[in-house]
């Protein structure tokens, strides 16, 4: 919205500092998303006095809490996990207007019990209030809550008005295509599709917004970010971590679902896209519906663009840790995997022959994400390696996570009587730059949700277009079982296999 | 965090606002030298200190321009402020304390300050830089030379002209004034009219009073966005907002955005009036509207107390509403008017 259509007293601040009067609802109030992101997001927005004056926080869940017990754990939640200490103040005025409704999710009667309680804030504040309702539960209950706000008609208050109701859902959102487009059309037969906010958090964070600003805002990137210059792209999410306590989740879902089908392939759309019109919610998602649509099928048999394995005992920080089929609530025989590289190939004038290498995995020798270009080498240069020139792959590294920044290698003389060359590293770092006390993915997201943007959510379209890519490959392993599944030492960077994919085309993965 | 220089003042000689800032005394033809001589005895001493230029990440140039109205005291609060918004902004920060003709000094005179704030990890280090310069306003024209030097290339550059006594003596930055991509001024220590000041592009100087009110701004704002601008803005018969004693200059931009706003919703020609009140106190204010009917608009709020009160009745039933009330912090207004 510009800034001339806002309301006259919110006309020349910025378009976050004014979120219409807002009770957010959160589903699955006492889970651990809530208390580790969700709580602290709404907490450091009000310190940040972003939230709206009108702010009323409901959580809702099975579990009945009294209004002050939830509030003392909203309150240790932000102890234990902001990026800003408890402020007494700013905490006192939410958890004024913070409660509790305890009910089914379904369960008809809990979801009029919530309708109620909005009602009555509403009567409060004087005003109808937009209400937001944050899905943050199993996906086995999305179904019964989105039926159930359509049932109450919490799902279709104020449509029409700009406070209409909203609703963010985690992911994952969906297991394959198929069940992909029965939520969507679940979620659309209660909500038109401007009311639904798809979150992946990747999307949230700094750097990976700050992909959009480096290559469209800057005027030397955009003449070489094609094929006649740019050799291969490395997409890297690796975690160090184990299965940790989420077995029972994990074993459901594997690598390819839990990490790149959303946030490797966000960063690949991002990358790929074709400059958008505009830095509308709209024009940046057509762009990346388009490139995705691009992505050619992947092969599945002889010489496959995939590798997947599972971790097997090995070390990491020093320590011995046991492999995946021996971690607790792990099936002897799984067929789970830990780790999924993939070789995709966009068939568009941009990218034809530029492959793609995406990789995911639990165990990897460090936690990082991030996303390199790889550009060609010059032309007949003249500074050969045979005559002792040292000379780097030119590359430019977006770090995601940790670190946020990114780098350009590039060649340089060493100074001296002789001409030798050595690769320097330019960097640039957010923490250095800006500080490192810059706002997590969930609050730039909820805020963004609260005012209706949804630039950094994901569309309807576009998550059945990413199913689209990789549901094939999902069947492929279903019917393979554990035919092809590898192995890799926990803490190193992944199986023989991914490596094939890349020196089948002379290229090696990056060690971040 | 750590100084590289803690609170010294080596410049005896010198009396007023240069004396009292910290830093180490430099030669002025070679502040560079002395910056790197500050960050290697940093180094040496252990305190953290940028292993070379780019892990300065400057990003922003800044002058701060303390004027003849300003003392030690008061310059030395000021200079707080820029080290406080610099350890969130890394800056290349120069600060001009001008001596006036009559002090005798024919010479400039130059200091330097560092610092760096060390974040989650060593890497996480964000550093800043002053270069302070003294000289007699005689030397002025040289002035826009040796702060050229002392600034970073290429980054935009931010004026804040703090405790200037004057229009014509302000017009001695001209050059940096009309380069500088922000002035920043605080109407509630500038001299009076300085808004009609003949500044070199009117559009890009910022009130230090109208930032430190964005919190109410904000508050007020989406408190009244509730209201449709018609309802808000037909049959007003006036706006009048009373105030402390110690908010004149704020009380006076904020009169002035909810006029421009509630023109913008519609209103025409209803009486606006500032209204200092000895009754309030200081930090207090009391924006009411009245309209030829029974609706009303009441906002109270006193920043000591930091808390306000809405009271409104705009057709639609009355509503009253407590809500917080305070100014931004001095570095966040900084900020503020500079990027917003």
């Amino acid at each position: 919205m510009a800034d001339s259509e806002r309301h006259p007293f919110l006309q020349g601040m910025s378009k976050h500092r004014g979120a219409p009067p807002t009770v957010v609802v959160i589903f699955g109030a006492s889970g651990d998303l809530t208390a580790r992101k969700l709580i602290p997001a709404i907490y450091n927005l009000g310190f940040d006095n972003l939230l709206p004056t009108d702010f009323h926080l409901v959580g809702y869940g099975r579990k009945p809490i009294p209004d002050e017990e939830f509030r003392k754990i909203a309150s240790s939640a932000i102890t234990q996990f902001s990026r800003r200490k408890l402020d007494a103040g700013v905490w006192d005025r939410v958890a004024a207007n913070t409660s509790y409704v305890s009910g089914g999710y379904d369960e008809k009667e809990g979801f009029d019990r919530l309708s109620a309680h909005i009602r009555a804030i509403e009567g409060t504040v004087g005003s109808e209030v937009q209400s937001l309702f944050y899905i943050s539960t199993p996906p086995s209950v999305f179904g019964p809550i989105i039926q159930n706000l359509g049932a109450s008609g919490l799902g279709g208050m104020y449509v029409g008005k700009p406070h209409h109701s909203k609703v963010i859902i985690e992911k994952p959102f969906g297991r394959d295509l198929d069940s992909a487009r029965a939520l969507n059309a679940e979620l659309r037969s209660v909500f038109e599709e401007y009311q639904i906010f798809r979150i992946d958090h990747y999307l949230g964070k700094e750097t990976v917004q700050d992909l959009l600003v480096q290559r469209f805002a800057n005027a030397i990137f955009e003449p070489i970010w094609n094929r006649n210059f740019i050799d291969s792209v490395q997409i890297t999410v690796a975690e160090d971590q184990g299965v940790g306590t989420r077995a029972g989740y994990y074993e459901e879902s594997g690598c390819l679902r839990d990490m790149i089908q959303n946030h490797t392939t966000q960063l690949l759309a991002l990358t790929a896209m074709e400059p958008p019109g505009s830095f509308e919610a709209e024009a940046l998602r057509d762009e990346k519906v388009k490139v995705l649509k691009a992505v050619e099928p992947l092969t599945l048999g002889e010489n496959p663009d995939f590798a997947r394995a599972q971790y097997a005992a090995g070390m990491t920080g020093g320590k011995p840790v046991p492999g995946y089929l021996q971690e607790a609530g792990i099936a002897p025989d799984s067929k789970t995997e830990t780790f999924a590289a993939l070789r995709l190939s966009i068939n568009n004038w941009r990218w034809q022959g530029v492959p793609f290498y995406l990789r995911s995995g639990k165990r990897m020798p460090r936690r990082v994400s991030e996303i390199a270009v790889q550009f060609k080498r010059p032309p007949g240069t003249i500074f050969p390696e045979k005559d002792g020139f040292n000379l780097a792959i030119n590359t430019l590294s977006f770090q995601i996570q940790p670190d946020e920044g990114l780098s350009l290698i590039l060649n340089a003389k060493v100074p001296g009587l002789e001409t030798r060359t050595q690769p320097v590293k330019m960097s640039f770092r957010y923490a250095t730059t800006f500080g490192s006390n810059t706002p997590e993915a969930y609050e730039r997201l909820v805020l963004d949700a609260m005012i209706g943007d949804g630039t950094l959510f994901i569309r309807g379209d576009e998550a059945e277009t990413s199913w689209k890519i990789y549901t094939p490959v999902l069947n492929f392993w279903q019917s393979q079982g554990r035919n092809g599944m590898e192995e890799y030492p926990a803490g190193s960077w992944g199986p023989a296999g991914a490596d094939r994919l890349l020196t089948s085309r002379g290229h090696v993965w990056r060690q971040p | 965090m750590s100084g590289a220089n803690p609170s010294v003042a080596t410049a005896a000689a010198m009396p007023g606002i240069f004396d009292a800032l910290p830093g180490i005394e430099t030669p002025v033809g070679s502040i560079s030298g002395g910056l790197a001589r500050m960050w290697e005895g940093a180094a040496s001493e252990g305190k953290p200190s940028p292993a070379g230029d780019s892990a300065k990440a400057i990003q922003v140039n800044f002058v701060l321009l303390l004027g003849f109205r300003t003392d030690a005291a008061d310059a030395v609060r000021q200079f707080e402020i820029a080290v406080g918004f610099s350890r969130r902004h890394p800056s290349r920060v120069v600060v001009l304390c001008p001596l006036p003709d009559e002090s005798g000094a024919t010479s400039m005179l130059a200091k330097v300050y560092g610092e760096c704030t060390v974040g989650k990890t060593p890497d996480d280090m964000r550093c800043c830089e002053f270069v302070m310069l003294s000289y007699p306003r005689g030397v002025r024209a040289h002035l826009e030379n040796q702060v050229s030097i002392c600034l970073s290339t290429d980054l935009p550059l931010y004026f804040w002209a703090h405790g200037f006594a004057d229009a014509a003596k302000l017009a001695d930055y001209h050059y940096l004034m009309s380069t500088a991509k922000r002035i920043i001024i605080d109407s509630a220590s500038a001299p009076p009219g300085v808004a009609g000041y003949p500044w070199p592009r009117p559009g890009s100087v910022r009130d230090l009073a109208f930032a430190r009110l964005l919190p109410m701004r904000q508050s007020i704002g989406q408190f009244l966005s509730r209201y449709t601008p018609a309802a808000l803005s037909g049959g007003l018969v006036s706006i009048k907002l009373a105030h402390g004693a110690g908010v004149a200059a704020e009380a006076r931009v904020l009169l002035d955005w909810v006029a421009r706003r509630m023109g913008d919703c519609g209103a025409k020609g209803e009486a606006v009036s500032l209204e200092p009140s000895a009754a309030l106190p200081p930090q207090a204010f009391d924006l009411t509207f009245s309209f030829d009917d029974k609706r009303h608009f009441r906002w109270s709020a006193d920043v000591a107390a930091a808390h306000a009160t809405f009271d409104a009745d705009f057709g639609g039933g009355r509503t009253t509403m407590q809500v917080a009330a305070s100014f931004l912090p001095p570095e966040g207004a900084l900020s503020e008017a500079m990027f917003f």
